[in-house]
């Protein structure tokens, strides 16, 4: 009986590629489904984060003018520059996507790894964005404590400490997605080295780049929201 | 229980590999090019505008800019547009129920204090006291005992 089964399982391998998994019928089944999971997830990571949109816009509605000053105590020219390398990060993933379809190995790796450098420079420049607002007491909730001469503003008006606390809880968890897509993308760049991807298997590759899509989505309504308030 | 298997992998020798493979369309890559032009000159046309002040309109103009370019992301980078339209309608399904969340969570922070006509009560007023808020007063800082502070760090050094 037993022995039986496993030869089934054999006789399974035998009839599709050695990608496709034994529950599924197809390749392009298997890809749909894989699909399919990393858009629910996706899905899930949406409304996670709308929790922070919705903080921010109760917030913002509550305290315009606390809005208005913690805002400008923010480095807007980093910002744009953090901007521009995710977006950037977001152009080499989709390209490594393409080359893994083309099955170009070292080009998958070059693009993996250029995405990853990217994502190194954004958390650099998050660094020191941190490092300043923590030198000049802007931080979250009660811990607001203004450090005079290290801010633009001398006043702070009632629920600016709210606006450090949404700034914090949307870049720190974004930033945490940032570094969860490095470990991914590293995964993808160790997998494709070893020979795992071809022209007719990319499906990992594909997810991961779907993820740092989202990251960079997420960051696309975080600039405007955080750094470009008048 | 050997026949059973026997007839099963007899079906999937009968099933045209060519229908199970996975066919995607490979854009050229000036494609994907394009794409991040527009985008780097949504970022530019974003933060440009941030800088003249039109008041509300800054909001509203962040959040449309903000929307195509992560339209230009999700149809393009995530292809969308190529998908099974089970991932899109997933998609927007998602944003849907975000919109759900905003709506009936402003529409109470929004209206505290207010007279509620249809039910004849009044909102309450503070409702639960946010946790981030964490500061009921304006701070004020004296901009002299800052610069003091430089200036007897300038002698130090």
């Amino acid at each position: 009986m037993s022995e039986a089964s496993a030869d089934g399982h054999e006789d399974h391998g035998h009839h599709g590629p050695a990608f496709l998994a034994h529950h599924f019928t197809t390749p392009a089944q298997q890809f749909d489904a894989a699909k399919l999971g990393m858009w629910l997830f996706l899905a899930q990571e949406l409304l996670f984060f709308s929790g922070l949109f919705v903080a921010y816009l109760v917030f913002r509605m509550w305290y315009p003018d606390a809005w208005s000053v913690g805002s400008h105590e923010l480095d807007w020219k980093m910002g744009t520059v953090n901007t521009l390398v995710l977006l950037f990060s977001s152009l080499t993933a989709v390209l490594a996507v393409r080359s893994a379809q083309l099955g170009e190995r070292g080009k998958v790796t070059m693009l993996l790894l250029v995405t990853i450098a990217c994502a190194f420079i954004f958390l650099v420049v998050k660094y020191f964005e941190y490092q300043h607002k923590f030198e000049a007491g802007l931080l979250p909730g009660h811990y607001f404590a203004p450090v005079a001469g290290h801010t633009h503003a001398n006043v702070f008006p009632p629920g600016t400490a709210a606006f450090f606390s949404v700034y914090f809880m949307a870049t720190g968890v974004h930033g945490l997605h940032v570094i969860i897509g490095i470990g991914v993308l590293f995964w993808m760049v160790i997998r494709n080295q070893k020979g795992e991807f071809t022209k007719d298997f990319w499906t990992p590759i594909d997810l991961v780049a779907l993820y740092w899509h989202l990251v960079d989505l997420i960051w696309i309504y975080l600039f405007p929201f955080l750094y470009l308030i008048d | 229980m050997s026949t059973a298997h026997n007839d099963h992998s007899h079906d999937h020798a009968h099933s045209d590999e060519s229908h199970g493979a996975v066919h995607v369309h490979v854009h050229p890559a000036s494609t994907y090019y394009k794409i991040f032009a527009a985008l780097v000159i949504f970022t530019l046309i974003t933060v440009g505008l941030s800088r003249i002040h039109l008041g509300d309109w800054n909001f509203f103009i962040a959040v449309v800019v903000a929307t195509i370019k992560a339209g230009l992301v999700a149809t393009y980078f995530m292809h969308l547009k190529d998908d099974n339209r089970f991932n899109v309608v997933l998609f927007f399904g998602s944003l849907l129920f975000m919109g759900v969340f905003f709506v009936y969570t402003m529409n109470d922070t929004q209206h505290r204090g207010q007279w509620d006509d249809s039910y004849g009560t009044r909102v309450s007023a503070d409702g639960e006291p946010a946790p981030g808020r964490g500061q009921a007063d304006a701070i004020k800082l004296d901009p002299n005992a800052g610069q003091g502070a430089h200036g007897e760090a300038a002698e130090h050094h």
